[in-house]
């Protein structure tokens, strides 16, 4: 602070006794009268660098010094001619003047550079903001910034209700809605005029920013929920048709036996049999697998961990399959620790959908090999194989490419359950080639030596 | 020689059962699952009529209907399903004869199938009995127990279009296209009102309709009350 009063003093005096030497210099050379508007230049400088009073002060000394050291008598502050008195009141005034507008263009000059940082500092928030997601992410480079520009120390922005009770809270508003709040250091008393100029083009820029967010956010929400609502839609359809396809097979079997103006043979009485058998038996199937996957989703299938010899579940599973003679096993013995059961289902589901897919009388190949984290059995098959973009949605619920038959729930089950054990699930493909599906389950590490 | 009706529909177990209850019918029976073995089936053995599934792998009933109107009009029964009702007036639009829902009862769709049968064995002439009802095309005269019927020409044209597919389910679609012409397809409340205005003329009792039946969402048909 001491330096705002002994700075500005020291140079005037520095000012006024350097023009004073250079009049006493060119004495020689010009009318003393004349050599009085030398000390205007003593006052610009002072009026531009510390204000108009410091410059009042330099010509009020200049003024006493040029009578003091030039006009007669010397070296008195006396006056012998009164023309002296004219020229000397005219440099002063014009001395003052100068001094005046210098100081003025000078305020001036400061303002614009002032409103040059605010504008450049709201073109690069608008700008920043046009880019982002997430408003909050940007406020502490903004908040860093407005401070410079406000001329305080630090400042904090904060949306919503009014929180922090510390420092001089100003709220942000734009057209009497409230954006949220800028808080102040206390008297950290930012210049009046910046503040009721930068805070509300700051509030309108911050409200678009916020809108804007907000709008994203909700239209990204009612996009989330028309995908879902779509989803349900195309679940129900696929649940219904399945559910509806063996039911009218029953039905129409049913009703066909039991409709005595028809005449049929043994032979087709008996396939009428059949086809209420084995519709029968879809229904059921289709009707556990469901329970199946919403036990899934809702993580309601606990494995019960028990340690096997893989190969010995993969050959037990092929056992129980219709088409079990049309499937090889290879490969080697790693231990699991997984729920037998629901490895099963995952093996009978996997093969199964490879033998769908073969032709007809073409054999299956399942192999398992194993390193020292993983084993990981492969099942490949002879059919078409799987386009790249498909190798994942195979996995989901009720997608069926172009598959023959089904309801497309075998793969999301088995990819479920593989995750139940701690395993994967995945599809590997060249199309053309057949499909190999594959699943890793954790291996159980054997000590070396078993004990006796 | 029995009657050859093909069977269309991607479930094997569905095409199974409905093979072996029409054969038990007495009908010769080709079965097809997909919408190209269908209409290579038709062309190789011309069906007597044809019962559809509307969703097929390879296409729908409606593109395999409209492709089987270009050259035969061997009725087509469609089954359809709870949700499929816009495919299934597109079906009759583009010509297929009546539907049924799945699943159907065996003795409704036996009942359908010899309905629509009958229909192409009975040829419309000009002068064409519906029950009690008698239609003079050319003379543009209707009686009923042989008492004369006034009708209005747009009156007796809807009456016309109806006879002339008698038993036939007929959309909204159709039968304005057909009475008031093409531009006034859309307009179902025309079709209505004058649906209303003819039972209150040929019907013995209006509010019980026993010739023009309505198909709920889908259409109007006229039957003979003694034959249903």
């Amino acid at each position: 602070m001491r330096d705002r009063f002994w700075v500005p003093l020291a140079g005037s005096a520095a000012a006024v006794t350097l023009a004073t030497l250079l009049v006493w210099a060119l004495t020689s050379v010009a009318p003393t009268l004349s050599l009085g508007v030398i000390y205007v230049f003593a006052v610009l400088p002072i009026a531009v660098y510390w204000g108009v009073w410091w410059a009042l002060a330099v010509a009020i000394a200049s003024m006493l010094a040029f009578n003091f050291f030039f006009l007669a008598p010397v070296h008195t502050f006396a006056l012998k001619d009164s023309a002296n008195w004219f020229a000397l009141i005219a440099y002063s005034v014009t001395a003052f003047v100068v001094s005046e507008l210098a100081a003025d263009a000078q305020r001036r000059a400061v303002d614009a550079e002032q409103r040059e940082r605010e504008a450049s500092l709201l073109a690069e928030i608008a700008g920043q903001l046009l880019g982002v997601e997430r408003v909050d992410d940007e406020l502490g480079w903004i908040e860093r910034r407005a401070a410079e520009v406000l001329g305080v120390p630090e400042a904090k922005i904060e949306f919503g209700p009014r929180r922090s009770s510390s420092g001089e809270a100003i709220p942000l508003e734009v057209d009497r809605r409230s954006v949220g709040t800028i808080y102040l250091p206390l008297r950290a008393d930012p210049n009046l005029q910046v503040r009721q100029r930068f805070l509300p083009a700051l509030a309108a820029l911050l409200a678009v920013a916020v809108d804007r967010s907000r709008l994203e956010r909700e239209a990204l929400e009612a996009e989330t929920l028309r995908r879902s609502d779509l989803v349900k839609t195309a679940l129900l359809r696929a649940v219904s048709h399945d559910l509806r396809s063996p039911l009218t097979g029953i039905t129409t079997a049913i009703g066909a036996l039991r409709n005595e103006t028809l005449v049929f043979s043994d032979g087709d009485r008996r396939e009428l049999l059949d086809t209420i058998a084995v519709d029968a038996d879809r229904l059921g199937r289709l009707v556990s697998d469901l329970l199946d996957l919403s036990r899934l989703e809702a993580g309601g299938a606990e494995p019960a961990l028990e340690v096997w010899s893989l190969d010995d579940l993969v050959r037990e599973t092929i056992e129980h399959l219709a088409e079990g003679d049309r499937v090889d096993l290879g490969g080697e013995s790693p231990l699991v620790n997984v729920d037998a059961v629901q490895i099963q289902r995952v093996l009978a589901n996997l093969i199964e959908n490879a033998l769908k897919f073969s032709p007809p009388g073409s054999h299956v190949h399942v192999h398992i090999t194993a390193t020292r984290s993983e084993a990981i059995v492969r099942v490949v098959d002879q059919g078409p194989g799987v386009p790249d973009t498909e190798l994942e949605r195979v996995f989901e619920p009720f997608y069926r490419g172009g598959r023959p038959s089904g309801a497309g729930l075998g793969l999301a089950i088995a990819r479920g359950f593989a995750t139940a054990n701690g395993g994967r699930v995945w599809a590997e493909s060249r199309p053309g080639q057949g499909a190999t599906f594959a699943l890793a389950l954790p291996v159980v590490q054997v000590p070396a030596e078993l004990p006796a | 020689m029995s009657q050859r009706i093909l069977v269309v529909d991607d479930e094997p177990q569905i095409l199974r059962a409905l093979g072996t209850m029409l054969r038990g019918a007495g009908f010769t029976v080709d079965t097809a699952a997909t919408a190209d073995a269908a209409l290579s089936a038709a062309a190789a053995h011309p069906p007597a009529a044809v019962i559809m599934d509307l969703v097929l792998p390879d296409g729908s009933g409606t593109d395999v209907t409209r492709e089987l109107r270009t050259w035969t009009d061997a009725p087509v029964i469609v089954l359809s399903a709870v949700g499929e009702e816009r495919e299934k007036i597109a079906a009759l639009d583009a010509g297929a004869d009546d539907y049924v829902t799945k699943p159907f009862s065996v003795d409704e769709l036996l009942a359908r199938l010899r309905a629509v049968l009958r229909r192409t064995t009975a040829d419309s002439g000009p002068i064409i009995d519906v029950g009690e009802l008698r239609i003079d095309v050319p003379q543009r005269f209707v009686s009923r127990c042989g008492e004369r019927i006034k009708l209005t020409p747009h009156e007796f044209d809807l009456l016309r279009v109806l006879a002339q597919n008698r038993g036939k389910l007929l959309t909204h679609r159709m039968l304005l296209r057909e009475v008031w012409g093409p531009s006034y397809q859309a307009e179902a409340h025309y079709l209505h009102v004058y649906v209303s205005h003819l039972r209150a003329k040929i019907e013995p009792d209006p509010s019980r309709p026993r010739y023009v039946l309505t198909e709920t969402g889908a259409g109007y048909r006229l039957v003979d009350p003694d034959e249903s």
